[in-house]
């Protein structure tokens, strides 16, 4: 591409209006030629100008803390990032609860729905599997000294838009001492979702909606599963997950149910 | 830059403290819900974050580099969701002041692009505005107002130019 053709273009790079092909071939062009890329920069700048034209906007209060917890989850892996010791028995933490939802998931799921009670029989052995659930999620959260006994856990299923659509669980710890936090695992997510992704995971509640997080297509294992966690200020009331497909449309949904308060360790 | 590249909690708080309400607030003001624009802020922080090596200081400004990948960001979603009504575009001189709320370098930043919308002609702004804020090529716009691609892109062009010029030889951070 030559200078003159870079420089019909320019404008339109910095205004987003470029098809990927042209601006693959400017970007190109741009990255040996001097004079053309000084030309380039002052548009940019100018372009930028215009994105501080937009009337500003009320910050919400839970938007810091989950873009610093995504920088942080997204440079961990690489081992350049730091994880306190405090942060780290809480990502056991939350690793264990995903791995406890993941297997028990389906089960709750079941129960709240009533449709596991094909027969008195099978509908015992899943309360009786939720129970167990339960008792070993509150020994898990005390045994992290996470067990202040005002603290209090949700647990809900969810449920797919339509037949064969996967399912999912969560779970809400809304406590007065420490930073709340919600984790939503979605699993037998179809083959062909693969192709509408990340789906994002919101928690609504009086407030309207929280982003808990997005899963992408490495965060779906070959099973079609992932975990996404956050911690938010206060989750009081939030009591409704939904997860939405890139297009907006809705995977999975399903209410905060199952109420589990900590309770102190018996003497 | 180094402490973002490392994922470190601090560096990525100074950088939200500086640069996260504008882009909040542009992402809310193109794809018009307070969800779009806290994901888009997000990912506007990862993609700092994946992009913070090829950042150089000698060719641009910090907020002309982050304020690029939100504006990249927010078009591209722009376009993915077709059929999404959007919402009235309010710009920084159509409301009253909000003292207290940014840093110094970002009330710069605005008196800089007050200084650039005065500059437009009303035609040029509404030009500006369909590009920019609602992420139209310059075909569309063609096609839409039957005028040549050719005079849509000259027009664009000579208000981009105006742009530029409205703030050279000011100095900002």
């Amino acid at each position: 591409m030559t200078c003159v053709a870079v420089r019909d273009r320019l404008t339109e790079r910095v205004l987003g209006g470029l098809s990927a092909r042209d601006a693959t071939a400017v970007d190109r062009h741009l990255a040996w030629c001097a004079a053309c890329r000084k030309e380039a920069g002052e548009l940019e700048r100018a372009s930028a100008t215009l994105a501080f034209a937009v009337a500003p906007s009320d910050l919400p209060e839970a938007l810091e803390g989950g873009v610093v917890d995504a920088v942080r989850r997204a440079a961990a892996p690489r081992g350049r990032g730091h994880v306190s010791g405090a942060r780290r028995s809480r990502l056991t933490l939350v690793a264990a609860l995903a791995a406890m939802l993941a297997v028990l998931g389906t089960g709750w799921g079941a129960v709240m729905a009533n449709r596991a009670a094909h027969s008195d029989l099978a509908a015992q052995r899943e309360v009786a599997r939720t129970q167990s659930a339960l008792e070993r999620f509150q020994g898990l959260v005390r045994s992290l000294e996470f067990g202040d006994p005002e603290n209090e856990v949700l647990l809900g299923s969810l449920n797919p838009a339509k037949i064969g659509g996967g399912g999912g669980s969560a779970l809400t710890l809304v406590s007065p001492t420490i930073a709340d936090m919600a984790i939503v695992l979605v699993e037998g997510m179809p083959v062909e979702l693969r192709e509408h992704l990340p789906l994002t995971v919101r928690l609504r509640g009086p407030e309207g909606a929280l982003l808990v997080g997005r899963i992408d297509g490495d965060g779906l294992d070959d099973s079609g599963a992932g975990t996404v966690t956050r911690e938010f200020g206060d989750l009081t009331g939030y009591d409704t997950v939904i997860v939405r497909d890139i297009g907006g449309r809705v995977v999975l949904r399903g209410s905060m149910q199952t109420r589990a308060t900590v309770t102190s360790p018996s003497p | 830059m180094e402490g973002l590249l490392a994922g470190d909690d601090d560096a990525v708080r100074a950088l939200y403290a500086r640069y996260g309400r504008p882009i909040y607030s542009l992402g809310y003001r193109l794809l018009g819900t307070r969800e779009s624009a806290e994901e888009l802020t997000q990912d506007v922080f990862l993609t700092a974050w994946r992009k913070a090596a090829r950042f150089d200081p000698t060719r641009g400004r910090l907020s002309t580099w982050l304020m690029t990948i939100a504006h990249n960001l927010a078009v591209d979603r722009l376009r993915r969701e077709t059929g999404v009504s959007r919402p009235t575009l309010v710009l920084v001189d159509e409301v009253p002041d909000a003292p207290g709320l940014d840093e110094e370098a970002v009330l710069v930043e605005r008196d800089a692009a007050i200084r650039a919308l005065s500059s437009l002609t009303e035609a040029e702004r509404r030009l500006v505005g369909r590009a920019y804020f609602r992420g139209m090529t310059a075909r569309e716009i063609a096609e839409t107002d039957g005028i040549p691609l050719g005079t849509v892109k000259t027009r664009l062009r000579s208000a981009m130019i105006k742009v530029r010029k409205a703030n050279e030889g000011k100095e900002l951070l």
